[in-house]
């Protein structure tokens, strides 16, 4: 498996997102075209109110740009309706996020057989595949343990196998890193180098981590709604 | 793993509060239970009323009485299978002044029309030959302490004087329709020393009919017989006679009734409480459950799941404990001691239907709203409630 760029699995066209409330309106994203490569690994950086949360967001189909176009494999997702959006994020996205989101009455194969339960699946196939994920980032051991029981890192990898059960075609990562120690953020970091290089995954991920984004091979700067 | 079993692990999420509210529904179910039982126990006479007995009274209020006279020519009707007569004594033990029990001054033939009462042929024939024999029902008779062979002095606010009984017999019953609380003995006893006002006055005739299909029509053959005399008449099948008297005391079941529904409702705003307090802690879990491709309609029945099990456990166990309760405790002691009104007061499957059914929809409906507004959440801003 190879991360060469390739043809963009997404592509940004005039993308601008503005926010209103009341008669004050926000303009977080200020309109630009943006392509990443399918097997890219991309980390968006910026400060604070960059805009780069809310550019993963309309990336992962969470939220919808004010205007501009969205496609990603080709397809438009900026004109799906809010349910065939939602059957479209199950298919395609892997979520990770900063503070790991596990369902704490789930144990870790539960949590990584969860999005499995929107398909066609039978139980004995999704208890394997959330199995394999499981031995994919390391926790063979820990699959009958609570959320609690577990340490962070551990628990972003129970994250990083939830993301991974559905073989999806893109993984966005928002602050992966944020709640973990040096350690455990280097071995997070490593699991995401191996998915983008071994899995020729798309990993699309925000950080304000200097040396989680040297991990990435394309780093991107947003600055007040705008790509630097 | 299922939908169905993620959504259940939900309702041990937070134990002490899950156990605290299906407690708190079981006390409520219990509570509807035991009054649902009092409107049932009160109803039951007219419930399980013979369809083949007609009851004729003074038109005007069964207060008035009927001459006696009247038996024969109800007896001469074609279709009339078997007639006999009742007068109301109010008779009380001076010894028990507070314990109310119906005492009966009836015809010979009076166990003939209410065969349900069973009691031993030996004690019937020592009754009929009895002039002060009494027969009474075992549930008295366990209450009052009395047994065959015991004599038994009564006092009446109709008949003046103190009354002298032998007890002949002890019956029971085998239908519902009769209560197991009355103090049966002759008319003929009291009718030689009563008042002239009472005299040779009967209170109500009870009839039985060849062909209960037409016992409507025996009824009004029966009032029409008296429609042209001074004392006219009121004719009913059995059921439509205790109904009247259960009018009476409507006023009070609807109250009970009232209560029972407040109960319900208390209960739902419980549940509904809990499920909310449970849904605005889990907004995050929700947002989560969102981005990863479940729609608003798994969070609705996430959340219904929930309430349902609630509901429904709490249903089950307040049923558990109202059956020893009843069975074992209450229900003997009002049968022993307000038999008169009560006097089958058991659990009926009918009423532990109704209350797991409602148990079931109110916990649907307690967690409607919260179902609705986290279905309806954003799922960013969900996600934001993480941290």
């Amino acid at each position: 498996m190879s991360n060469q760029a390739s043809a963009p699995l997404i592509k940004l066209r005039g993308l601008k997102k503005t926010y209103t409330r009341g008669d004050e309106s926000l303009t977080v994203l200020s309109g630009f075209d943006l392509d990443i490569a399918e097997g890219a690994f991309e980390a968006l950086m910026g400060p604070s109110g960059s805009g780069k949360t809310t550019l993963l967001n309309i990336i992962a189909g969470l939220d919808r740009p004010t205007a501009g176009t969205l496609e990603v494999a080709g397809e438009r997702i900026d004109s799906l309706g809010e349910s065939a959006l939602a059957k479209w994020r199950a298919r395609n996205i892997g979520f990770i996020f900063q503070s790991y989101n596990l369902i704490p009455v789930l144990t870790a194969l539960e949590n990584v057989e969860l999005p499995l339960l929107l398909t066609s699946l039978g139980p004995a196939e999704r208890k394997k595949r959330a199995e394999t994920a499981l031995r994919v980032v390391g926790l063979e051991q820990r699959m009958g343990h609570y959320p609690k029981q577990l340490s962070g890192g551990q628990e972003q990898r129970v994250a990083i196998a939830r993301a991974l059960v559905n073989d999806p075609k893109l993984f966005v990562a928002d602050e992966p890193t944020g709640d973990l120690d040096r350690q455990s953020a280097d071995e997070i970091l490593a699991l995401l180098e191996k998915l983008n290089k071994e899995f020729n995954k798309t990993i699309v991920m925000v950080t304000h981590d200097p040396a989680a984004a040297e991990r990435a091979s394309v780093t991107r700067r947003l600055n007040k709604g705008a790509l630097e | 793993m299922t939908l169905t079993q993620f959504a259940a692990k939900n309702v041990l999420r937070n134990k002490f509060r899950a156990v605290m509210t299906v407690l708190g529904v079981a006390v409520a179910i219990l509570t509807f239970m035991l009054l649902r039982t009092v409107t049932s126990a009160w109803t039951t006479a007219s419930d399980f009323a013979a369809k083949d007995r007609v009851v004729t009274r003074h038109k005007i209020t069964f207060l008035m009485m009927l001459p006696k006279r009247y038996i024969g020519q109800v007896r001469d009707i074609p279709g009339i299978k078997v007639a006999t007569y009742a007068n109301w004594f109010g008779g009380k033990d001076p010894k028990h002044e507070h314990e109310f029990f119906a005492c009966f001054a009836v015809e010979q033939s009076y166990f003939d029309v209410f065969d349900e009462a069973t009691f031993p042929a030996a004690d019937k024939e020592r009754w009929m030959q009895d002039r002060r024999g009494a027969i009474v029902g075992d549930v008295l008779a366990a209450k009052m302490g009395w047994k065959v062979g015991d004599k038994v002095t009564l006092e009446s606010g109709i008949y003046r004087g103190e009354w002298e009984f032998n007890i002949d017999g002890i019956y029971t019953t085998t239908r519902r329709s009769m209560d197991r609380s009355q103090f049966i003995f002759h008319w003929d006893y009291t009718n030689d020393n009563a008042p002239a006002q009472v005299k040779d006055q009967i209170g109500w005739v009870i009839s039985r009919v060849n062909d209960p299909s037409h016992v409507a029509e025996a009824g009004a053959t029966i009032d029409k017989v008296f429609d042209d005399r001074d004392t006219q008449t009121l004719s009913m099948d059995e059921h439509a006679f205790q109904a009247s008297f259960l009018g009476m005391m409507s006023t009070v079941l609807k109250a009970i009734d009232a209560i029972s529904l407040a109960i319900m409702v208390i209960m739902m705003l419980i549940l509904g409480n809990t499920i909310a307090m449970g849904v605005r802690e889990r907004v995050s879990e929700y947002g989560t459950l969102r981005a990863l491709g479940f729609l608003p309609k798994h969070i609705v029945t996430f959340i219904l799941v929930e309430s349902l099990v609630i509901g429904v456990l709490g249903g089950v166990l307040g049923i558990a404990l109202s059956y020893p309760i009843v069975e074992r405790g209450l229900g003997r002691w009002i049968e022993e001691n307000m038999g008169s009104f009560l006097p089958y007061f058991r659990i009926s499957p009918v009423n532990a239907g109704i209350a797991i059914a409602l148990a079931a929809a109110l916990g649907a409906a307690a967690a409607s709203i919260p179902a609705y507004r986290a279905s309806r959440q954003n799922v960013i801003d969900a996600l934001r409630r993480v941290g």
